[in-house]
């Protein structure tokens, strides 16, 4: 188990994992100097980029905070740099965990056991790395092609335009219907905390708009998410 | 390789007027460069570990771990960027998937970025904010990752027990935020959706079917209703 985590601060890990790290950072930056420049042609004002890249930033905040706490229930079990690497890209925590402890077992030990040898870990490694693959190679292979289907719908005419948008925030609130029920079937206390988010963001999108002020859309989400854990401390 | 993306960009924008089809030829070249770096940089990593350093497990045990592991997430390799696809677009399906925790964090991100501005999703001005957004939420997501994995054990430890069980609201509160933006614009659509998603989510399916099978029924409940209200306005 000492020698496994030995291996997992090693340099090299550590030097994979900052790398790949970098790639993630250096694509964000790209994407949005891309869009910057996009969205300048496409007739957006500046104040609106301005407001998107705020928005996104202040909205991150939250998310990042859940995050980190299963990021570090990880630690233990995979040392810090594998734990970057994986959460740090494609990875979502609970998943990382199932491939982690299928590794230590098809190598006949459990993750944080004395058995848990270097080997061990090589095998959690592989077994992370090579699931992980299967997202970023389907990505890489097939986004082209989605675009090429998108475009040839969206062109044909003007009613598949209004048929896309449909489809679009269709496809949003189903997938944020889907997340938050899949909460609220835990308990009363997920269902209190779903519907004080929602209350609260009814209240502040309508003090947005009745004040005028754009910076209470931009924090609206972050200031929910806060309403709804002071009162969720209250409750339990 | 800047020449190349130079050449890409004007080449298309010979052919075509539009800044969207450049954006979106950029878009390809960077997200499938990054994506790949990151895809080889990702398994350099066991390879080394095997053959370099001498910590290699064994063929037998890899195959067998990757085949459980497989069994579970192989479906979703597929279905996640297809079913986000038209929500993400192109830019926000490369960056969303390398920077990962796309429903928890990304979609958030886009949604509230376009309520803020006003846009609608799936127009180019919805995608260029989506995709700002996401950017932007990433890199706020690498600054508080990086330090908080470095020193983040011994702080979390630090805060008092009773503050650290509100953690679990955290992921509820942001996904009813969210619906509540979407059922403020259209109600009708968020009431589907949630109730789609509660009575789906009330059966023992497996994760990802609930997800698909939700976002396909919602999806076609909106589009019959537009239907209805465009016959309607018609007559």
């Amino acid at each position: 188990m000492e020698e496994a985590m030995r291996l997992a601060s090693g340099i090299l890990v550590w030097m994979i994992a900052l790398m790949v790290l970098a790639v993630v950072i250096f694509q964000a930056i790209k994407f949005i100097l891309l869009a910057k420049d996009a969205g300048k042609e496409i007739g957006m004002a500046k104040h609106e980029i301005n407001s998107a890249l705020k928005t996104g930033a202040i909205t991150a905040i939250g998310p990042s905070f859940a995050i980190i706490i299963v990021a570090l229930s990880l630690i233990p079990f995979l040392g810090e740099a594998l734990t970057l690497m994986r959460i740090g890209i494609i990875g979502s925590a609970p998943i990382e965990s199932v491939g982690a402890s299928l590794g230590a077992n098809a190598y006949g030990t459990e993750l944080g056991s004395a058995g848990f040898n270097t080997q061990a870990f090589t095998a959690v490694v592989w077994t992370l790395c090579l699931g992980g693959a299967g997202w970023l190679l389907f990505v890489a292979l097939a986004t082209k092609s989605m675009n090429k289907l998108e475009k040839k719908v969206i062109n044909k005419n003007e009613k598949n335009k209004k048929i896309m948008m449909v489809v679009a925030t269709a496809a949003m609130v189903a997938a944020f219907g889907n997340l938050a029920s899949a909460e609220m079937v835990k308990g009363m206390e997920y269902i209190v905390a779903v519907l004080v988010a929602s209350v609260s963001m009814f209240i502040l999108t309508a003090l947005a708009d009745k004040l005028q002020r754009n910076w209470i859309r931009e924090w609206s989400l972050g200031l929910s998410i806060l309403v709804s854990l002071v009162v969720g401390y209250f409750i339990i | 390789m800047a020449m190349r993306e130079e050449e890409v960009g004007r080449a298309v924008s010979s052919t075509s007027n539009s800044g969207m089809e450049q954006f979106h030829a950029r878009a390809h070249y960077w997200g499938r460069l990054t994506v790949w770096a990151a895809l080889i940089l990702t398994l350099s990593l066991p390879i080394v570990l095997s053959f370099f350093l001498g910590h290699h497990p064994g063929w037998n045990v890899i195959l067998s771990a990757f085949l459980a592991y497989a069994g579970i997430v192989a479906v979703v390799w597929v279905l996640e960027p297809l079913m986000y696809y038209t929500i993400l677009g192109v830019s926000g399906t490369y960056i969303g998937f390398l920077t990962g925790n796309v429903g928890n964090m990304c979609l958030p991100a886009a949604a509230s970025a376009q309520n803020a501005i006003g846009v609608e999703p799936g127009t180019k001005k919805g995608e260029i904010t989506a995709t700002l957004a996401i950017g932007a939420a990433s890199l706020v997501n690498k600054v508080f990752l990086i330090p908080m994995i470095l020193v983040g054990a011994l702080l979390v430890s630090r805060i008092p027990e009773h503050i650290q069980q509100v953690f679990p609201f955290i992921l509820p509160a942001i996904f009813g935020g969210v619906l509540a933006q979407f059922a403020m614009k259209k109600p009708i659509y968020g009431v589907i959706g949630l109730v789609i998603g509660f009575v789906i989510n009330l059966t023992a399916l497996v994760v990802y079917m609930k997800m698909l099978l939700c976002i396909i029924l919602t999806i076609t409940i909106c589009l019959f209703l537009e239907k209805i209200n465009e016959a309607k306005a018609s007559v």
